[in-house]
């Protein structure tokens, strides 16, 4: 056979069907998204606090006075990830904006839908990619710092007082973490253009955020925080810390319930707008 | 010998956007090898090829490729089936061969096979030395190729081909044809070509389903569609063409205008000396007159029932 002819040849393989489709479908994304370097940057600089925490849990380990100002307890990790939420919403936009809008726009969709694969599988795969970046820089250094404090102070970390800590953190990460991806590619599967679907994730999570300060203002009350994402997520990480601060001082179940309803929304909206026809009624 | 069982056969199908049926009825079959599916935009072609993926849940009749029904085992039938689209296609920023082994990968196979068959296919496909290049900067002709690669890939027994020749310049569609010729007929893979232009059709398959408003308006193979049931000639005239038109179709045959004449469709068992005695009795001249067979084009016209006058 000449050799131009055994360039292609028949593929006689075929195994059954897999159980885990969405694998290939995160780990592919994951390294289009990781091969850009102001992401990886973004990466990085999400991990800063983490490295400012380490400081202040060895600070205060060494000189417990500074404890006083510095307190190294559950609910720094509260604040911790307080503060993570930041870089969620940025991974949000930057990771997950393009992850379904840009299959749309270039007809990819069609390349994932063609194969042995449910919609399911494809959402799960791009929700993957996002719970993947987004534990990178909650649940990651939240346990990571954890571990640390227990290393460090043992005696005061490895009580059963504090045990609690551990799970809140890993249920806060979790919460936090399925939440804004969810919630991203959501919104990345109503546009066709990433760009788009980017502006509006910030407009929807700051803009009510905004609405969020204006209730909070006119009335005074800590029922504001329901209104927003961020408010919903500080109030309920709040209970899981102990935290204390009246503007998200809530019955925990009010803020759940909040995220869950929100939850469910994309999850209808990824339902009905992760088609490989396009119905126009 | 008793004729192969079809790979596809689907029976009073009727498949609806909402209000709009877009299939209405249809029944027939794909028998393995390469068969063409022709109809002008809008006709049910992609509509039938998404149903057959399990994209679309027909409203009534039954579809079954394999032996499964795509409603109920949509997976196992996409497993068996290379889908290249009609619309572009690609992922941003990934080059060729990443593209084409993610696509084998995602249709079951190890990743490492996955690689290897990319190159394998992307060589095939003409796209080997631009392999590494990233599909976003590639011209319509490769886009088409590194859509016929990825469809490929995982080595299908039912190739299904939407308008493969979409936007390419002749000389790229020349060469698209006969990769689709290459891959029916000496690889021995069937495939159904989906497409509006007569020419693509008739170059690579053998049987050709014609679709019009939803409907089946003509099926068979396109020898027995277009063979010599009927004498066709090519003819120009000199004179009252409309007088000479309106004897013939006084004698039972048909016309239509071609390029710079007619084409007519003579009456079952007439020669051409009916065509003579017509053009004295009106009085014109024959200037040209060609034998020839009745093309896909005819057929398709005629089961789309008009432009042949008759």
């Amino acid at each position: 056979m000449p050799i131009y002819e055994q360039s292609y040849r028949r593929y006689e393989a075929r195994g059954p069907l897999r159980t885990v489709r969405f694998w290939p479908i995160t780990r592919e994304a994951l390294r289009l998204i990781l091969s850009r370097r102001a992401f990886l940057g973004l990466l990085l600089v999400g991990w800063g606090q983490f490295l400012v925490r380490v400081v202040q849990v060895y600070a205060v380990t060494r000189f417990p006075q500074m404890g006083n100002v510095l307190p190294v307890d559950g609910r720094m990790f509260g604040q911790f990830l307080g503060i993570q939420t930041i870089f969620t919403l940025f991974i949000s936009i930057f990771g997950g904006a393009g992850l379904i809008a840009n299959d749309l726009r270039t007809g990819a969709i069609l390349v994932y839908l063609s194969r042995p694969l449910t919609r399911r599988d494809y959402v799960l795969g791009k929700l993957g990619v996002l719970l993947a970046l987004n534990l990178s820089v909650t649940l990651v250094p939240a346990l990571l710092l954890y571990l640390i404090a227990l290393a460090l102070a043992p005696e005061q970390f490895a009580t059963w007082k504090l045990a609690w800590i551990g799970p809140a953190v890993v249920l806060h990460s979790l919460v936090l973490s399925l939440v804004m991806s969810l919630l991203s590619l959501a919104i990345s599967s109503l546009s066709r253009s990433a760009r788009v679907a980017g502006l509006g994730f910030f407009g929807f999570v700051f803009g009510l955020e905004i609405v969020r300060g204006v209730l909070r203002a006119v009335y005074d009350r800590p029922e504001a925080a329901l209104v927003s994402i961020q408010g919903d997520l500080q109030s309920l990480g709040n209970t899981l810390f102990g935290i204390t601060d009246r503007a998200f001082h809530l019955p925990w179940a009010y803020p759940a319930a909040v995220l869950a309803v929100v939850s469910l929304g994309c999850l209808a909206v990824l339902r009905a707008r992760v088609r490989a026809v396009e119905i126009v009624r | 010998m008793a004729a192969p069982s079809p790979l596809v056969e689907f029976r009073d199908l009727t498949v609806s956007y909402g209000p709009l049926v877009a299939l209405s009825g249809v029944s027939g079959a794909f028998p393995p090898g390469p068969t063409g599916l022709l109809g002008p935009n809008g006709a049910g072609k992609t509509t039938l090829l998404k149903t057959l993926l399990g994209f679309l849940k027909p409203d009534s009749g039954d579809i079954v490729a394999f032996g499964l029904d795509p409603r109920t085992r949509p997976l196992e039938v996409r497993r068996r089936i290379g889908y290249m689209p009609e619309v572009d296609c690609h992922i941003p920023g990934m080059t060729a061969a990443a593209f084409v082994a993610f696509a084998g990968e995602l249709s079951g196979m190890p990743r490492d096979e996955a690689i290897s068959r990319a190159h394998e296919v992307l060589y095939y496909v003409g796209l080997g030395e631009a392999r590494y290049r990233t599909v976003d900067t590639y011209s319509t002709g490769m886009k088409q190729r590194a859509k016929l690669a990825q469809a490929l890939v995982h080595d299908p027994d039912l190739l299904l081909l939407d308008e493969p020749t979409n936007g390419l310049d002749p000389q790229g569609r020349e060469e698209m044809l006969a990769l689709i010729k290459d891959i029916s007929r000496r690889r021995a893979m069937s495939l159904i070509l989906c497409s509006h232009l007569l020419r693509d059709v008739e170059e690579v398959c053998d049987g050709v389903i014609v679709f019009n408003q939803g409907k089946v308006a003509a099926r068979g193979p396109i020898a027995a569609l277009t063979g010599p049931r009927r004498s066709v000639y090519d003819v120009r005239v000199k004179g009252d063409a409309a007088a000479f038109l309106t004897d013939l179709k006084d004698l039972g045959c048909e016309w239509r205008e071609s390029e710079d004449g007619y084409r007519v469709f003579m009456a079952d068992g007439t020669g051409p000396e009916v065509l003579f005695q017509t053009a004295r009795a009106a009085g014109v001249q024959v200037r040209y007159l060609r034998p020839g067979a009745e093309s896909l084009e005819d057929v398709f016209l005629r089961a789309l029932g008009h432009e042949v006058e008759a």
